[in-house]
């Protein structure tokens, strides 16, 4: 099969796949060290068990949309971009700078992208941008795109209980930019996605947030593999054949579990997340970003994001 | 079915990588208070109910610290 192109409405159309995504990740830091009287615990746990250190914190003053300018501004200092050719501008976030309007209008038109550009959000958490890479791939193709932003940024310190053990240790805030094109040689090649929305009150914000920590680990130790399963035998792969593992970095805690229960090895599954916290749907596209130049031909990589409503979504990407 | 022992629940706490050494731990004491944290236990929790395809609701977790709390539940609710 091509996976360079398909045959569309009687159309050739080229693939969308990322070319490049930048990062921002907010200087200042708060240390879990601080919380360990507060909360009754100790260094193992907050390094072998929650896997955070430091969570990254946004000025008070920021909103979701400044931390997207950011990315973008680290994303336009290594890839030399004309924002004529951006057809879409899509942010993930349930966090908005307003409930009216959604933040991607606030972002473009702080980049001053062009009037043809489309603009919208979409509301997931920790799964949201790997759905998100399917929405906007498939949107781009559909509608023959170019070029097209994929923002993540969602910055939880906005919400949080300051007293929740469950959450006040784990969160940070941050924000990403994937640059999809056509042609780009990182392309995705299947996509698993499911819902258990009976278990949405597991992570919920009514005044604050709050997480029922163990209905959430049930759910991605029981669903998340199975995802993983599903997903590879789309495409008649098996484990062996994936060269790294990108899991959403809820915990090290549901890193591990989940490293276990596929029996995957140590090297091969990414973890971290320990001077920034869980940065929910940022945590993907943040490490990507870091192996991003290292790939090969042929490589395959699993990503796979899961948390808010409760929702997963797991994908196979292939270097071209 | 067999009963549920001590033996079965050790099992769950290994797999979950909750402590160095499983048979160090003593049946009748906390389990907070031999090194299985919060996080731990949930994994102890979940081995559980898949081993024995039961569920263990929250309401009745604070009703389970040692190992012989979980050997009593769990024969209780098969």
């Amino acid at each position: 099969m091509c996976w360079e192109c398909l045959f569309y409405n009687g159309e050739n159309v080229s693939m969308i796949g990322i070319s490049e995504i930048s990062c921002y990740i907010p200087e200042k830091k708060e240390s879990n060290y601080d919380l360990l009287e507060k909360f009754d615990t100790d260094e193992y746990f907050i390094k072998e068990k929650i896997g955070v250190e430091f969570r990254s914190r946004k000025e008070s003053t920021e909103k979701a949309s400044d931390l997207c300018i950011y990315a973008f501004e680290a994303l336009k200092k290594i890839h030399d971009l004309d924002i004529e050719k951006i057809g879409c501008c899509v942010v993930v976030t349930q966090n908005p700078d307003y409930n009216i309007p959604h933040v991607s209008a606030i972002v473009h038109g702080k980049l001053e992208l062009p009037e043809h550009c489309a603009s919208f959000d979409i509301s997931l958490g920790c799964s949201g941008y790997v759905y998100a890479l399917s929405i906007v791939k498939a949107f781009m193709e559909a509608n023959n795109i170019e070029k097209g932003l994929l923002f993540t940024s969602d910055p939880y310190s906005e919400i949080l209980d300051s007293e929740d053990k469950n959450t006040a240790m784990i969160f940070g805030d941050a924000a990403t930019v994937t640059l999809l094109e056509t042609d780009a040689n990182l392309q995705a090649i299947a996509f698993d996605f499911g819902s258990k929305g009976s278990g949405y009150k597991g992570l919920i914000n009514e005044k604050k947030l709050y997480m029922n920590g163990r209905a959430v680990f049930n759910f991605t130790a029981s669903k998340v593999p199975i995802s993983i399963e599903n997903l590879l035998t789309k495409v008649s792969l098996e484990k062996k054949d994936i060269k790294k593992w990108y899991f959403h970095q809820g915990s090290k805690y549901i890193v591990d579990t989940i490293k276990k229960r596929l029996e995957l090895n140590t090297e091969d599954v990414i973890f971290d997340m320990y001077q920034y916290g869980n940065t929910i749907s940022s945590s993907i596209p943040i490490l990507l970003s870091q192996d991003l130049n290292d790939f090969k031909s042929g490589d395959k990589i699993v990503l796979s994001g899961f948390g808010v409503g409760l929702s997963w979504a797991s994908a196979i990407l292939e270097k071209n | 079915m067999n009963a549920v022992t001590a033996s079965d629940i050790l099992k769950a706490i290994e797999k979950a990588n909750a402590v160095n050494d499983v048979n160090a731990l003593e049946v009748d004491k906390l389990l907070s208070d031999q090194g299985v944290d919060s996080l731990d236990f949930s994994g102890v929790l979940f081995n559980l109910e898949e081993a024995f395809n039961i569920e263990i609701p929250d309401e009745d977790i604070d009703g389970l610290a040692t190992i012989n709390d979980l050997v009593q539940y769990v024969n209780n609710k098969k």
